[in-house]
């Protein structure tokens, strides 16, 4: 899997494994999961431990957070609609999508991986695994996590230019 | 000359109260990449790769890293920033 310009307003993400391909086909139903009071908690923390500070920020600054959050997946989910088989690699995916998105795409896929940490309890422990079971529903909780996570390795080394081995 | 005098005592104690800096602290968790964190500190506070990164071992290593000191109202833009990349970050009053 990489990411290469392809002129000065587009960037193409090729080679995407067909597991990849599927967790971002399952952006839409792991996002729809942030307002869950758990996810809640941790996509939205206090910001102190004041608690009239943090009175203030869940009823003006949340709100804009999750503005935030939505109008990237929005944007991510718009860019998604492009994905297709990689004419260049047998059962791999590609997609093409504007560079000026991919502060969206890197907070969509990093939302994600946030809400499936939250959902599956995931601690560092659990991160170090390599006995995960795709037939247990935790484990692919968090099988997706990391193929999101290799994801978004690549494109943070895009975007910060020192860009991982494909 | 009172008036002015009770004026100028009020003042004092604003300017004590605004001199405190507030801290800005990001803590650890197990999902976010180090590259990803170390990116966010770059884009977030303008730190060259290498202090990004220093601090991002930090929140690693140690499980918090104090990443900026200053005025409260700069140190509530960078926690809103931090959280909008969800980063787990708060901000407190230095106890300095």
């Amino acid at each position: 899997m990489r990411i290469e310009a392809v002129d000065e307003k587009t960037v193409q993400l090729t080679g995407i494994a067909p597991l990849v391909a599927d967790c971002l086909q399952r952006l839409g139903e792991i996002l729809e999961q942030r307002d869950s009071p758990a996810v809640h908690q941790r996509l939205f923390p206090k910001p102190s431990t004041d608690e009239t500070i943090n009175a203030e920020w869940e009823q003006f600054t949340a709100p804009d957070l999750r503005h935030l959050f939505v109008t990237a997946s929005e944007t991510v989910f718009r860019d998604l609609t492009a994905l297709k088989l990689d004419p260049q690699h047998e059962n791999l995916f590609c997609v093409a999508f504007p560079t000026v998105h991919l502060a969206a795409w890197m907070s969509a896929i990093n939302q994600a991986r946030i809400i499936l940490g939250e959902q599956f309890h995931i601690t560092d422990a659990e991160m170090e695994r390599c006995d995960l079971d795709p037939r247990r529903k935790a484990d692919l909780g968090l099988i997706r996590l990391h193929l999101l996570g290799w994801l978004l390795e690549v494109l943070v080394g895009f975007s910060s230019g020192t860009e991982p081995a494909a | 000359m009172p008036q002015t005098g009770t004026v100028v005592i009020e003042e004092t104690r604003t300017n004590a109260a605004l001199a405190t800096p507030w801290n800005v602290i990001v803590y650890n968790d197990p999902i976010n990449l180090m590259s990803y964190v170390t990116m966010v500190l770059q884009r977030v506070f303008g730190y060259p790769r290498a202090k990004a990164k220093r601090m991002m071992l930090e929140v690693h290593n140690q499980g918090r890293s104090l990443v900026w000191s200053g005025e409260r109202e700069q140190a509530e833009h960078y926690v809103h920033q931090l959280h909008g990349h969800q980063l787990l970050a708060k901000m407190e009053k230095s106890e300095a």
